[in-house]
């Protein structure tokens, strides 16, 4: 091994972060847009668009992480190179709204934002402002080789402290060592994964919806936003049916459930679902301080399409599959073993991942992020009404349930490629979750 | 089981909550329902999983009503009385 002296402008990516790259070159290859995602913050009142260009700018500028790339070093470890050139400016478009519009309508137009390209490959983040009729949206769109999930939320919070005069980054790191000692270690939590894998493996692949013909389908979204009363009779719900804190095994069985039904609308008779959960198994305070880069790991539950339809077999199914992959600490192994994979490139990675499951990587993706990362009651001076995600899935699947909490709000979203649902569907998806989580 | 029993397994427990959140073990109350402290689905089956390394028990299947698990006090009860 050759050790190279650290250098301010590298970033070694972890295993996690490789896989993420595998998932943006498939998803590219299959849509012509990456694995992107976006978060909405929406506010009261209008946000002026040049005051939060210039706020933002001068904020991005500290930051110029933001505006890396992919590299390999000499000991083929891949990096994140971080460009030291401070003049490029952040993408901010505004569109005026004119106040009746309904959510829906709002939602079609943050879809443009999620799903346009960004204009470079050192641009990894976007911003745009919807505004008028006493409220406003501010989405940033965020490629996910920057960002998770919640790490977008804990950047919003940081630029936000700034806005409030607490600076808060003080903690942060972005350093990361290159993992390149202990094989051995790598190796045994690869031979694990390995076995967890083929446990999941069936003769038959995973059912599956078909990906629309063409390569420039963009991402739908429907949202279900559920009041702080109303989340809390969901939680009850789960703690009654599900048990005490089994609120992540509740909507994941929830969302088998419903999209069962669509699958079952659709004549499939063969094959299980598989499914990946991403999870952060972070502590709060290590989000402030790993604000960049992905910090999950997944579990893989395999539900049996029997089950799908007989809820309480459905969530013993899922609570057990859950307290087993802790017990084996399978997320753990999976954050060692990718390690090993950052040598194989993107392409040859992406076939590898589809082995297992004969073509495929999952019958559909979800995730569940609880406490969110951005503290503060306000967006700039604006009091926010909610925050949510709009993320698009990798593809294949091209389709994912997604449960995410704000202070304000519990949010389901259902996201997908468009053209693999019809609008029928979608809404009978999102009804059929509300009847699971018990809030018709 | 006799009170000690008892007071021995609660001190454990809030050592691994404490471990679990990265909190103060001083800031882990025996009575704060342990969602208000902020444990989670993943945090909790991280919990139940140690009991069973360290207490030989399985509660996973147990039902996990709140009434049992809601507070590292009650949760100790239902260990102790499963041992």
């Amino acid at each position: 091994m050759i050790a190279l002296p650290y250098s301010r402008n590298k970033r070694y990516l972890t295993g996690i972060d490789w896989i993420v790259h595998v998932l943006n070159y498939m998803t590219m290859r299959e849509t012509g847009a990456g694995f992107m995602s976006q978060v909405v913050i929406e506010v009261a009142g209008d946000l002026n668009a040049f005051v939060v260009d210039n706020v933002l700018n001068t904020f991005i500028k500290k930051h110029p992480i933001v505006n890396g790339c992919f590299s390999r070093d000499i000991n083929l470890a891949p990096y994140w190179k971080i460009s030291l050139d401070k003049k490029s400016e952040i993408s901010l478009d505004t569109m005026t709204l004119k106040g009746d519009e309904s959510f829906d309508v709002i939602i079609n137009s943050l879809e443009k934002g999620i799903n346009t390209l960004f204009n470079n490959k050192k641009e990894h983040i976007a911003f745009h402002i919807l505004t008028g009729g006493g409220k406003s949206y501010i989405a940033m769109t965020f490629d996910h080789l920057l960002f998770d999930a919640r790490n977008a939320e804990a950047f919003l919070n940081m630029f936000q402290k700034g806005w409030e005069g607490v600076e808060d980054s003080g903690n942060m790191t972005i350093t990361e060592p290159a993992h390149l000692s202990m094989w051995m270690d790598k190796f045994k939590a690869g031979q694990r994964v390995n076995r967890a894998f083929l446990q999941i493996a069936d003769r038959i692949p995973p059912r599956v919806l078909p990906l629309p013909p063409g390569k420039k389908n963009g991402f739908k979204f429907k949202i279900l936003s559920f009041s702080r009363k109303v989340a809390e009779a969901i939680t009850e719900n789960a703690f009654n049916q599900a048990g005490y804190l089994m609120l992540m095994p509740y909507a994941l069985s929830a969302s088998v459930s419903a999209l069962h039904e669509i699958f079952a609308g659709r004549g499939f008779a063969s094959g299980n679902y598989v499914i990946p959960v991403s999870i952060d198994t972070r502590k709060k305070e290590e989000v402030k301080r790993q604000v960049f880069f992905n910090n999950v790991s997944f579990f893989i539950f395999k539900v049996e399409a029997a089950l799908a339809d007989k809820f309480p077999e459905l969530l013993k199914s899922v609570k057990e599959q859950m307290y087993n992959q802790v017990k084996a600490d399978l997320p753990g192994d999976i954050c060692k073993a990718s390690l090993l994979m950052r040598i194989a490139p993107l392409p040859l990675l992406g076939s590898l991942m589809k082995i297992y499951l004969k073509g495929q990587i999952a019958s559909f993706s979800f995730s569940y992020v609880g406490e969110t990362a951005y503290e503060s009651s306000c967006f700039m001076d604006n009091k926010i009404i909610n925050i949510f995600h709009m993320p698009r899935v990798p593809v294949p699947p091209g389709i994912g349930i997604f449960f995410q909490q704000s202070k304000e709000s519990l949010n389901v979203i259902l996201s997908y490629l468009d053209g693999m649902l019809t609008d029928e569907e979608s809404g009978k998806i999102l009804n059929l979750l509300k009847s699971r989580l018990g809030v018709e | 089981m006799d009170q000690e029993s008892y007071k021995v397994i609660e001190e454990s427990l809030i050592r691994e909550v404490a471990a679990i959140l990265s909190m103060d073990q001083g800031s882990v109350g025996p009575e704060v329902p342990l969602h208000e402290m902020g444990l989670d689905s993943l945090g909790f089956v991280e919990l139940l999983v140690i009991i069973e390394n360290k207490f030989k028990i399985k509660l996973m299947e147990s039902g996990l009503t709140k009434n049992d698990f809601r507070t590292i006090r009650s949760l100790s009860s239902k260990i102790g009385a499963m041992k």
